[in-house]
Protein backbone atom coordinates (compact mmCIF):
# COMPACT_ATOMS: atom_id res chain seq x y z
CA UNK A 1 0.00 0.00 0.00
CA UNK A 2 1.12 3.67 -0.61
CA UNK A 3 2.43 5.42 2.31
CA UNK A 4 1.26 8.91 0.88
CA UNK A 5 -1.76 10.71 0.19
CA UNK A 6 -2.35 13.37 -1.85
CA UNK A 7 -4.49 15.80 -1.26
CA UNK A 8 -5.23 18.91 -3.53
CA UNK A 9 -6.38 22.75 -2.79
CA UNK A 10 -8.30 24.71 -5.16
CA UNK A 11 -8.36 26.38 -8.17
CA UNK A 12 -11.43 27.49 -6.67
CA UNK A 13 -11.18 27.25 -2.83
CA UNK A 14 -13.29 29.23 0.04
CA UNK A 15 -10.18 30.29 1.23
CA UNK A 16 -8.02 31.83 -1.37
CA UNK A 17 -8.98 34.87 -3.19
CA UNK A 18 -7.32 33.54 -6.09
CA UNK A 19 -7.33 30.81 -8.41
CA UNK A 20 -4.03 28.76 -7.46
CA UNK A 21 -4.07 24.98 -6.91
CA UNK A 22 -1.79 23.33 -4.63
CA UNK A 23 -1.30 19.29 -4.50
CA UNK A 24 0.51 18.31 -0.90
CA UNK A 25 1.27 15.10 -0.59
CA UNK A 26 0.44 14.04 2.75
CA UNK A 27 1.96 10.93 5.06
CA UNK A 28 -0.81 11.24 7.77
CA UNK A 29 -1.68 14.75 8.98
CA UNK A 30 1.86 15.54 7.95
CA UNK A 31 2.90 17.48 4.46
CA UNK A 32 6.13 15.89 2.60
CA UNK A 33 5.92 17.12 -0.75
CA UNK A 34 4.07 20.22 -2.89
CA UNK A 35 3.33 20.68 -6.52
CA UNK A 36 2.16 24.38 -7.56
CA UNK A 37 0.18 25.29 -10.25
CA UNK A 38 -0.29 29.11 -10.77
CA UNK A 39 -0.95 29.84 -14.57
CA UNK A 40 -4.66 30.25 -14.19
CA UNK A 41 -4.97 33.65 -14.20
CA UNK A 42 -2.50 34.22 -16.94
CA UNK A 43 -3.31 37.24 -19.09
CA UNK A 44 -0.57 38.26 -21.09
CA UNK A 45 0.45 41.55 -20.24
CA UNK A 46 3.70 41.18 -21.33
CA UNK A 47 2.81 41.26 -24.35
CA UNK A 48 -0.05 43.46 -24.72
CA UNK A 49 2.50 46.08 -23.36
CA UNK A 50 4.69 46.02 -26.18
CA UNK A 51 1.71 45.20 -28.67
CA UNK A 52 -1.27 47.00 -28.03
CA UNK A 53 -0.81 50.09 -25.95
CA UNK A 54 1.51 53.10 -26.23
CA UNK A 55 4.17 53.54 -23.87
CA UNK A 56 2.37 56.56 -22.34
CA UNK A 57 -0.71 54.09 -21.41
CA UNK A 58 1.33 51.30 -20.37
CA UNK A 59 1.41 52.68 -16.76
CA UNK A 60 -2.00 51.91 -16.30
CA UNK A 61 -2.08 48.51 -17.47
CA UNK A 62 0.57 47.02 -15.72
CA UNK A 63 -0.93 48.54 -12.49
CA UNK A 64 -4.02 45.83 -13.55
CA UNK A 65 -0.95 42.93 -13.00
CA UNK A 66 -2.26 43.33 -9.12
CA UNK A 67 -5.05 45.01 -7.36
CA UNK A 68 -2.93 45.07 -4.31
CA UNK A 69 0.57 46.44 -5.11
CA UNK A 70 -1.21 48.50 -8.64
CA UNK A 71 0.61 51.20 -7.64
CA UNK A 72 3.78 49.92 -7.03
CA UNK A 73 4.04 48.47 -10.62
CA UNK A 74 2.79 51.67 -12.33
CA UNK A 75 5.72 53.50 -10.15
CA UNK A 76 8.41 50.85 -11.30
CA UNK A 77 6.98 50.99 -14.95
CA UNK A 78 6.79 54.84 -14.52
CA UNK A 79 10.53 55.14 -13.62
CA UNK A 80 11.76 53.44 -15.42
CA UNK A 81 9.97 54.97 -18.57
CA UNK A 82 11.34 57.94 -16.96
CA UNK A 83 14.95 56.78 -17.02
CA UNK A 84 14.83 56.28 -20.75
CA UNK A 85 13.36 59.74 -21.36
CA UNK A 86 16.04 61.45 -19.56
CA UNK A 87 13.47 62.79 -17.00
CA UNK A 88 13.93 63.70 -13.34
CA UNK A 89 10.95 64.39 -11.46
CA UNK A 90 11.08 66.97 -8.52
CA UNK A 91 11.20 66.35 -4.92
CA UNK A 92 7.05 67.01 -4.45
CA UNK A 93 6.29 64.31 -6.94
CA UNK A 94 9.09 61.96 -5.57
CA UNK A 95 7.23 62.72 -2.05
CA UNK A 96 3.96 61.76 -3.44
CA UNK A 97 4.75 59.06 -4.98
CA UNK A 98 6.19 57.80 -1.91
CA UNK A 99 2.91 58.67 0.25
CA UNK A 100 0.79 56.46 -1.52
CA UNK A 101 3.31 53.62 -1.86
CA UNK A 102 3.42 53.46 1.70
CA UNK A 103 -0.22 53.90 1.99
CA UNK A 104 -0.45 50.99 -0.09
CA UNK A 105 1.86 48.63 2.07
CA UNK A 106 -0.52 49.64 5.11
CA UNK A 107 -3.37 48.35 3.29
CA UNK A 108 -1.91 45.43 1.85
CA UNK A 109 -0.33 44.02 5.08
CA UNK A 110 -3.26 44.43 7.04
CA UNK A 111 -5.56 42.91 4.35
CA UNK A 112 -2.38 39.92 4.43
CA UNK A 113 -3.21 39.59 8.34
CA UNK A 114 -6.65 39.79 8.37
CA UNK A 115 -6.60 36.75 5.88
CA UNK A 116 -3.89 34.82 7.90
CA UNK A 117 -6.74 35.33 10.93
CA UNK A 118 -9.43 33.91 9.41
CA UNK A 119 -7.35 30.77 7.71
CA UNK A 120 -6.42 30.06 10.98
CA UNK A 121 -10.10 30.40 12.12
CA UNK A 122 -10.45 33.37 14.13
CA UNK A 123 -13.40 35.07 12.52
CA UNK A 124 -13.79 37.93 14.59
CA UNK A 125 -10.07 39.02 14.21
CA UNK A 126 -10.68 39.42 10.76
CA UNK A 127 -13.45 41.30 10.83
CA UNK A 128 -11.60 43.95 13.80
CA UNK A 129 -8.26 44.16 10.80
CA UNK A 130 -10.77 44.60 8.23
CA UNK A 131 -12.42 47.00 10.21
CA UNK A 132 -9.43 48.92 11.04
CA UNK A 133 -8.35 48.96 7.59
CA UNK A 134 -11.22 50.78 6.25
CA UNK A 135 -9.52 53.86 8.02
CA UNK A 136 -6.38 53.31 5.37
CA UNK A 137 -8.91 52.77 2.27
CA UNK A 138 -10.72 56.41 3.54
CA UNK A 139 -7.18 57.82 2.98
CA UNK A 140 -6.54 56.63 -0.49
CA UNK A 141 -10.29 57.47 -1.43
CA UNK A 142 -9.77 60.78 -0.32
CA UNK A 143 -6.04 61.21 -2.02
CA UNK A 144 -6.80 59.28 -5.10
CA UNK A 145 -10.24 59.21 -5.69
CA UNK A 146 -10.19 55.27 -5.71
CA UNK A 147 -10.02 52.67 -3.31
CA UNK A 148 -8.13 50.48 -5.25
CA UNK A 149 -6.56 50.79 -8.65
CA UNK A 150 -5.67 54.24 -8.24
CA UNK A 151 -4.26 55.73 -11.19
CA UNK A 152 -2.08 58.30 -9.30
CA UNK A 153 1.07 57.87 -10.53
CA UNK A 154 1.73 58.80 -14.88
CA UNK A 155 4.74 59.88 -16.68
CA UNK A 156 5.89 63.20 -15.66
CA UNK A 157 4.27 63.43 -12.24
CA UNK A 158 0.97 62.49 -10.37
CA UNK A 159 -2.29 63.41 -11.14
CA UNK A 160 -3.82 64.65 -7.81
CA UNK A 161 -2.47 67.15 -5.49
CA UNK A 162 -2.90 67.41 -1.52
CA UNK A 163 -5.15 69.36 -0.26
CA UNK A 164 -5.27 70.73 3.25
CA UNK A 165 -8.38 68.61 4.40
CA UNK A 166 -6.58 65.55 3.02
CA UNK A 167 -3.81 66.33 5.33
CA UNK A 168 -6.35 66.70 8.14
CA UNK A 169 -8.07 63.45 7.40
CA UNK A 170 -4.63 61.76 6.96
CA UNK A 171 -3.30 62.61 10.29
CA UNK A 172 -6.74 61.78 12.08
CA UNK A 173 -7.23 58.41 10.63
CA UNK A 174 -3.57 57.29 10.86
CA UNK A 175 -3.41 58.59 14.68
CA UNK A 176 -6.53 56.47 15.46
CA UNK A 177 -4.86 53.40 12.91
CA UNK A 178 -1.64 53.24 15.23
CA UNK A 179 -3.45 52.74 18.54
CA UNK A 180 -5.37 49.92 16.70
CA UNK A 181 -2.28 48.59 15.59
CA UNK A 182 -0.54 49.01 18.81
CA UNK A 183 -3.80 47.09 20.46
CA UNK A 184 -2.75 44.25 17.79
CA UNK A 185 0.85 43.88 18.53
CA UNK A 186 -0.35 43.18 22.22
CA UNK A 187 -2.64 40.79 21.26
CA UNK A 188 -0.51 38.60 19.01
CA UNK A 189 2.14 38.52 21.49
CA UNK A 190 -0.20 37.72 24.90
CA UNK A 191 -3.00 35.79 23.26
CA UNK A 192 -2.56 32.00 24.01
CA UNK A 193 -5.21 30.63 21.57
CA UNK A 194 -3.52 32.98 18.68
CA UNK A 195 0.28 31.55 19.59
CA UNK A 196 -1.23 28.11 19.25
CA UNK A 197 -2.15 28.32 15.41
CA UNK A 198 0.81 31.23 14.77
CA UNK A 199 3.88 30.43 16.99
CA UNK A 200 5.95 27.67 15.64
CA UNK A 201 3.98 26.73 12.54
CA UNK A 202 5.68 27.16 9.26
CA UNK A 203 8.65 28.03 9.90
CA UNK A 204 11.43 29.31 7.79
CA UNK A 205 15.34 28.85 8.89
CA UNK A 206 17.79 31.77 7.67
CA UNK A 207 19.76 29.25 5.98
CA UNK A 208 16.55 27.78 4.36
CA UNK A 209 15.44 31.67 3.34
CA UNK A 210 19.24 32.13 1.50
CA UNK A 211 19.10 29.60 0.23
CA UNK A 212 15.60 29.43 -1.48
CA UNK A 213 15.75 33.23 -2.31
CA UNK A 214 12.91 35.07 -0.11
CA UNK A 215 12.47 37.80 -0.10
CA UNK A 216 9.99 40.52 1.47
CA UNK A 217 8.72 40.12 4.87
CA UNK A 218 9.04 36.12 4.34
CA UNK A 219 12.47 37.21 4.62
CA UNK A 220 13.03 39.53 7.26
CA UNK A 221 10.88 37.28 9.58
CA UNK A 222 13.44 34.57 9.07
CA UNK A 223 16.56 37.58 9.61
CA UNK A 224 17.52 37.85 6.51
CA UNK A 225 18.04 41.75 5.94
CA UNK A 226 17.03 42.09 2.77
CA UNK A 227 14.83 44.97 1.53
CA UNK A 228 14.83 47.05 -2.19
CA UNK A 229 13.93 50.74 -0.05
CA UNK A 230 17.52 50.15 1.43
CA UNK A 231 19.39 49.13 -1.39
CA UNK A 232 18.21 51.45 -4.10
CA UNK A 233 18.04 55.71 -3.94
CA UNK A 234 15.30 56.13 -6.29
CA UNK A 235 13.30 57.47 -3.15
CA UNK A 236 14.80 59.01 0.15
CA UNK A 237 13.66 56.37 2.65
CA UNK A 238 16.55 56.84 5.07
CA UNK A 239 15.74 60.60 5.35
CA UNK A 240 12.54 59.73 6.67
CA UNK A 241 12.79 57.43 9.22
CA UNK A 242 12.22 54.58 7.24
CA UNK A 243 13.86 51.06 9.65
CA UNK A 244 14.54 47.73 8.57
CA UNK A 245 12.12 45.14 10.82
CA UNK A 246 13.98 41.78 11.61
CA UNK A 247 12.65 38.84 13.27
CA UNK A 248 14.38 35.85 14.05
CA UNK A 249 11.24 33.01 14.27
CA UNK A 250 10.55 32.95 10.64
CA UNK A 251 6.76 31.48 11.68
CA UNK A 252 3.71 32.67 11.07
CA UNK A 253 3.80 34.71 14.22
CA UNK A 254 7.54 36.13 13.11
CA UNK A 255 6.05 37.53 9.70
CA UNK A 256 3.01 38.55 11.29
CA UNK A 257 5.11 40.34 13.83
CA UNK A 258 6.94 41.81 10.85
CA UNK A 259 4.34 43.51 9.20
CA UNK A 260 2.77 44.92 12.18
CA UNK A 261 5.90 46.91 12.87
CA UNK A 262 6.10 47.28 8.91
CA UNK A 263 2.40 48.87 9.21
CA UNK A 264 3.75 50.95 12.46
CA UNK A 265 6.97 52.27 10.27
CA UNK A 266 5.21 53.03 7.44
CA UNK A 267 2.89 55.21 9.68
CA UNK A 268 5.45 57.31 11.13
CA UNK A 269 6.59 57.66 7.19
CA UNK A 270 3.80 59.09 6.10
CA UNK A 271 3.32 61.45 8.56
CA UNK A 272 6.95 62.69 7.89
CA UNK A 273 6.24 62.88 4.37
CA UNK A 274 3.44 65.05 4.61
CA UNK A 275 5.35 67.08 7.10
CA UNK A 276 8.31 67.44 5.10
CA UNK A 277 6.37 67.82 1.60
CA UNK A 278 8.57 70.26 -0.70
CA UNK A 279 6.58 73.11 -2.49
CA UNK A 280 6.40 72.44 -6.82
CA UNK A 281 4.03 70.98 -9.49
CA UNK A 282 2.73 67.95 -9.15
CA UNK A 283 3.03 67.21 -13.13
CA UNK A 284 5.85 68.25 -15.34
CA UNK A 285 6.72 67.80 -18.89
CA UNK A 286 8.19 64.71 -20.01
CA UNK A 287 9.49 64.70 -23.98
CA UNK A 288 10.75 62.59 -26.31
CA UNK A 289 10.62 58.89 -27.01
CA UNK A 290 12.05 55.86 -24.78
CA UNK A 291 15.01 54.46 -26.24
CA UNK A 292 17.33 52.50 -24.34
CA UNK A 293 17.26 49.20 -21.70
CA UNK A 294 16.60 50.02 -17.82
CA UNK A 295 15.93 47.99 -15.05
CA UNK A 296 14.08 49.43 -12.00
CA UNK A 297 13.57 47.37 -8.42
CA UNK A 298 11.31 48.98 -5.88
CA UNK A 299 9.80 47.15 -2.52
CA UNK A 300 6.41 46.13 -2.88
CA UNK A 301 4.21 44.84 -0.30
CA UNK A 302 5.70 41.63 -0.88
CA UNK A 303 8.95 41.74 -1.29
CA UNK A 304 11.17 43.01 -4.78
CA UNK A 305 9.34 43.83 -7.55
CA UNK A 306 11.93 44.06 -10.52
CA UNK A 307 10.79 45.94 -14.33
CA UNK A 308 13.16 45.78 -17.06
CA UNK A 309 12.16 48.15 -20.30
CA UNK A 310 13.56 48.20 -23.17
CA UNK A 311 12.62 50.89 -25.77
CA UNK A 312 13.96 51.60 -29.56
CA UNK A 313 13.22 55.05 -29.45
CA UNK A 314 9.37 54.37 -30.93
CA UNK A 315 6.02 54.76 -29.64
CA UNK A 316 5.79 50.83 -28.50
CA UNK A 317 8.17 49.49 -26.27
CA UNK A 318 10.17 46.63 -27.55
CA UNK A 319 10.17 44.41 -24.15
CA UNK A 320 8.42 44.93 -20.97
CA UNK A 321 9.59 41.99 -18.21
CA UNK A 322 8.27 42.07 -14.77
CA UNK A 323 9.21 39.65 -12.34
CA UNK A 324 6.62 39.79 -9.16
CA UNK A 325 7.94 39.13 -5.33
CA UNK A 326 5.68 36.15 -5.45
CA UNK A 327 7.14 34.74 -8.36
CA UNK A 328 10.88 34.75 -6.73
CA UNK A 329 9.12 33.81 -3.20
CA UNK A 330 7.75 30.15 -4.44
CA UNK A 331 10.57 27.99 -3.88
CA UNK A 332 10.80 29.35 -0.44
CA UNK A 333 6.79 28.92 0.13
CA UNK A 334 7.32 25.23 -0.78
CA UNK A 335 10.01 24.76 1.29
CA UNK A 336 8.00 25.74 4.38
CA UNK A 337 4.87 23.58 3.07
CA UNK A 338 7.17 20.20 3.97
CA UNK A 339 6.76 18.82 7.65
CA UNK A 340 3.87 21.21 8.44
CA UNK A 341 0.56 19.76 9.42
CA UNK A 342 -1.84 19.65 6.69
CA UNK A 343 -4.40 21.39 8.52
CA UNK A 344 -2.43 24.23 9.34
CA UNK A 345 -2.06 24.85 5.37
CA UNK A 346 -4.19 27.25 4.52
CA UNK A 347 -2.99 29.42 7.61
CA UNK A 348 0.55 29.18 6.05
CA UNK A 349 -0.11 29.85 2.67
CA UNK A 350 -2.26 33.47 3.77
CA UNK A 351 0.61 34.64 5.97
CA UNK A 352 2.88 34.43 2.61
CA UNK A 353 0.35 36.60 1.01
CA UNK A 354 1.07 35.02 -2.36
CA UNK A 355 -0.47 36.73 -5.04
CA UNK A 356 -1.46 34.58 -8.64
CA UNK A 357 -2.39 37.49 -10.23
CA UNK A 358 1.15 39.01 -10.57
CA UNK A 359 2.73 35.80 -10.45
CA UNK A 360 0.87 34.36 -13.95
CA UNK A 361 0.42 38.07 -15.03
CA UNK B 1 -41.17 25.38 -4.41
CA UNK B 2 -42.81 28.57 -3.06
CA UNK B 3 -41.37 26.81 0.09
CA UNK B 4 -37.62 27.20 -0.65
CA UNK B 5 -38.09 29.89 -2.47
CA UNK B 6 -38.91 31.89 0.62
CA UNK B 7 -35.32 30.87 2.18
CA UNK B 8 -34.02 31.49 -1.23
CA UNK B 9 -34.86 35.04 -0.50
CA UNK B 10 -33.96 35.41 2.84
CA UNK B 11 -30.11 34.36 3.00
CA UNK B 12 -28.58 33.90 -0.45
CA UNK B 13 -25.45 32.16 -0.26
CA UNK B 14 -23.06 33.57 -2.92
CA UNK B 15 -20.48 31.80 -4.69
CA UNK B 16 -17.20 33.82 -5.87
CA UNK B 17 -14.98 32.95 -8.58
CA UNK B 18 -12.11 34.90 -9.79
CA UNK B 19 -11.75 33.93 -13.23
CA UNK B 20 -8.36 36.25 -14.16
CA UNK B 21 -8.96 39.37 -12.49
CA UNK B 22 -6.10 41.43 -10.72
CA UNK B 23 -7.47 40.68 -7.39
CA UNK B 24 -8.56 44.18 -7.12
CA UNK B 25 -12.08 43.01 -7.14
CA UNK B 26 -11.62 40.41 -4.73
CA UNK B 27 -10.72 42.66 -2.35
CA UNK B 28 -13.44 44.83 -2.81
CA UNK B 29 -15.90 41.97 -1.83
CA UNK B 30 -13.94 41.03 0.65
CA UNK B 31 -14.21 44.09 1.81
CA UNK B 32 -18.07 44.41 1.16
CA UNK B 33 -18.07 41.12 3.61
CA UNK B 34 -16.38 42.76 5.85
CA UNK B 35 -18.06 44.88 9.18
CA UNK B 36 -17.89 48.59 7.36
CA UNK B 37 -20.05 47.65 4.98
CA UNK B 38 -21.53 44.00 5.74
CA UNK B 39 -23.04 42.34 3.66
CA UNK B 40 -23.67 39.31 5.64
CA UNK B 41 -26.26 41.75 7.40
CA UNK B 42 -28.67 40.68 4.61
CA UNK B 43 -27.85 36.68 5.46
CA UNK B 44 -25.25 36.17 2.46
CA UNK B 45 -22.64 33.67 3.28
CA UNK B 46 -19.63 33.24 1.21
CA UNK B 47 -19.97 29.36 0.98
CA UNK B 48 -17.15 27.34 -1.13
CA UNK B 49 -19.73 24.93 -2.39
CA UNK B 50 -21.67 25.49 -5.56
CA UNK B 51 -23.97 23.13 -4.74
CA UNK B 52 -25.25 25.72 -1.54
CA UNK B 53 -25.27 28.55 -3.60
CA UNK B 54 -27.53 30.81 -5.18
CA UNK B 55 -25.60 33.79 -6.37
CA UNK B 56 -22.31 33.30 -8.45
CA UNK B 57 -19.98 36.60 -7.71
CA UNK B 58 -17.71 36.30 -10.81
CA UNK B 59 -14.88 38.35 -11.22
CA UNK B 60 -12.02 38.89 -13.88
CA UNK B 61 -11.89 37.90 -17.59
CA UNK B 62 -12.14 34.69 -18.38
CA UNK B 63 -8.91 33.46 -19.26
CA UNK B 64 -8.27 30.34 -21.30
CA UNK B 65 -7.39 28.10 -18.00
CA UNK B 66 -10.08 29.09 -16.06
CA UNK B 67 -13.04 28.89 -18.28
CA UNK B 68 -13.91 25.40 -17.83
CA UNK B 69 -14.01 26.05 -14.47
CA UNK B 70 -16.22 28.52 -14.64
CA UNK B 71 -19.10 26.83 -16.59
CA UNK B 72 -18.46 23.85 -14.30
CA UNK B 73 -18.78 25.79 -11.23
CA UNK B 74 -22.06 27.25 -12.83
CA UNK B 75 -23.60 24.36 -13.95
CA UNK B 76 -22.91 22.93 -10.18
CA UNK B 77 -25.28 25.75 -9.06
CA UNK B 78 -28.76 24.29 -8.45
CA UNK B 79 -31.90 26.46 -10.26
CA UNK B 80 -32.53 28.96 -10.17
CA UNK B 81 -29.47 31.25 -10.00
CA UNK B 82 -28.34 34.57 -10.49
CA UNK B 83 -24.85 35.48 -11.96
CA UNK B 84 -23.40 39.13 -10.92
CA UNK B 85 -20.41 40.01 -13.14
CA UNK B 86 -18.04 42.21 -10.53
CA UNK B 87 -16.27 44.75 -12.04
CA UNK B 88 -15.33 46.15 -15.57
CA UNK B 89 -13.23 42.93 -17.21
CA UNK B 90 -15.68 40.89 -16.61
CA UNK B 91 -18.51 42.71 -18.31
CA UNK B 92 -16.29 43.40 -21.56
CA UNK B 93 -12.40 42.72 -20.93
CA UNK B 94 -11.72 46.32 -19.55
CA UNK B 95 -7.94 46.62 -19.89
CA UNK B 96 -7.23 43.24 -20.88
CA UNK B 97 -9.51 43.02 -24.01
CA UNK B 98 -7.92 41.15 -26.85
CA UNK B 99 -5.20 39.76 -24.88
CA UNK B 100 -4.00 36.61 -26.39
CA UNK B 101 -5.22 35.00 -23.08
CA UNK B 102 -8.54 36.46 -22.40
CA UNK B 103 -11.70 35.92 -23.78
CA UNK B 104 -13.41 39.30 -22.44
CA UNK B 105 -16.38 39.11 -20.69
CA UNK B 106 -17.77 36.37 -18.55
CA UNK B 107 -20.78 36.51 -20.68
CA UNK B 108 -19.09 34.36 -23.47
CA UNK B 109 -19.80 31.81 -21.72
CA UNK B 110 -22.54 31.80 -19.34
CA UNK B 111 -25.65 34.26 -18.88
CA UNK B 112 -25.19 37.26 -16.41
CA UNK B 113 -27.54 38.89 -14.56
CA UNK B 114 -26.48 41.80 -13.43
CA UNK B 115 -23.10 43.72 -14.16
CA UNK B 116 -21.75 45.61 -11.41
CA UNK B 117 -19.38 49.04 -13.47
CA UNK B 118 -16.25 50.19 -11.75
CA UNK B 119 -12.26 49.56 -11.80
CA UNK B 120 -12.37 47.78 -8.98
CA UNK B 121 -16.06 48.09 -8.67
CA UNK B 122 -16.86 49.55 -5.02
CA UNK B 123 -18.11 47.69 -2.21
CA UNK B 124 -21.75 49.54 -1.96
CA UNK B 125 -21.85 48.93 -5.95
CA UNK B 126 -21.18 45.29 -5.16
CA UNK B 127 -23.99 45.35 -2.42
CA UNK B 128 -26.43 47.32 -4.69
CA UNK B 129 -25.78 44.50 -7.26
CA UNK B 130 -26.62 41.61 -4.51
CA UNK B 131 -29.85 43.38 -3.37
CA UNK B 132 -30.62 43.57 -7.18
CA UNK B 133 -30.34 40.03 -7.38
CA UNK B 134 -32.24 39.28 -4.85
CA UNK B 135 -35.04 40.47 -6.75
CA UNK B 136 -34.40 38.59 -10.25
CA UNK B 137 -34.02 35.91 -8.00
CA UNK B 138 -37.34 35.85 -6.69
CA UNK B 139 -38.80 36.53 -10.21
CA UNK B 140 -36.71 33.65 -12.01
CA UNK B 141 -38.73 30.90 -12.86
CA UNK B 142 -37.88 27.27 -12.35
CA UNK B 143 -36.75 27.90 -16.34
CA UNK B 144 -32.96 26.41 -17.39
CA UNK B 145 -30.62 28.23 -18.66
CA UNK B 146 -27.90 26.46 -19.95
CA UNK B 147 -24.28 28.11 -20.74
CA UNK B 148 -23.87 29.41 -24.32
CA UNK B 149 -20.31 28.11 -25.51
CA UNK B 150 -18.93 24.99 -24.12
CA UNK B 151 -15.19 24.85 -24.67
CA UNK B 152 -15.15 26.73 -28.58
CA UNK B 153 -17.66 24.34 -29.44
CA UNK B 154 -19.77 27.39 -30.84
CA UNK B 155 -18.34 29.43 -34.11
CA UNK B 156 -16.77 32.25 -32.73
CA UNK B 157 -19.05 34.66 -34.50
CA UNK B 158 -22.30 32.85 -33.33
CA UNK B 159 -21.05 32.29 -30.25
CA UNK B 160 -20.31 35.94 -29.79
CA UNK B 161 -23.60 37.84 -27.76
CA UNK B 162 -23.74 41.46 -28.11
CA UNK B 163 -24.92 42.84 -25.34
CA UNK B 164 -28.07 44.24 -25.97
CA UNK B 165 -28.64 40.32 -26.63
CA UNK B 166 -27.64 39.72 -23.05
CA UNK B 167 -29.88 42.14 -21.78
CA UNK B 168 -33.18 41.18 -23.56
CA UNK B 169 -32.46 37.65 -22.49
CA UNK B 170 -32.62 38.67 -18.67
CA UNK B 171 -35.91 40.47 -19.35
CA UNK B 172 -37.15 37.50 -21.14
CA UNK B 173 -36.73 35.59 -18.43
CA UNK B 174 -38.18 37.44 -16.15
CA UNK B 175 -41.86 37.52 -17.55
S1 LIG C 1 -12.26 45.49 -13.08
FE1 LIG C 1 -10.27 46.42 -12.69
S2 LIG C 1 -9.93 46.11 -10.51
FE2 LIG C 1 -11.54 44.70 -11.13
S3 LIG C 1 -10.50 42.80 -11.59
FE3 LIG C 1 -10.71 43.95 -13.50
S4 LIG C 1 -8.80 45.09 -13.71
FE4 LIG C 1 -8.96 44.42 -11.59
Amino acid sequence: MKKTVQIPLGSQHISLLEPIRFKFECENETIVGVDADVGFVHRGVEQACTTKFDFKQVGFVVARVCGLCAITHSLSYTLAAEKLLDFTPNDRIRYLRMLMVELDRIHSHMLCLAHTAENAGFEALFMQIMGDRELVMDIQEAISGNRIQFDFIAIGGVTRDLTPEMVTLLHKNLDELSGKIADLIELFESNWSLSLKYRGIGALSLEEAQIYNALGPLARAAGLATDVRVETDDFPYEALGYEMMLETGGDIHARNRVRLREIMNSIAMCRNIVGNLPAGEIMEKAKGKPKGEVIVRLEAPRGELFYLVRGGGQNMLERVRIKTPTFSGIPAMMEVFKGSRYADAPAILASFDPCMSCTAK
Amino acid sequence: MKFFNAFRKKSPWILHYNAGSCNGCDIEILAALGPRYDLERFGVINTGNPKQSDIFLVTGPVTYRSRERLVELYCQIPEPKVVIAVGSCTAAGGVFRGMYNVEDGIDRYIPVDVYVPGCASSPQLIIDAVVESLQILERKSKAIETPFKLFGAVETVAGKLSRLGMAKKVTDAED
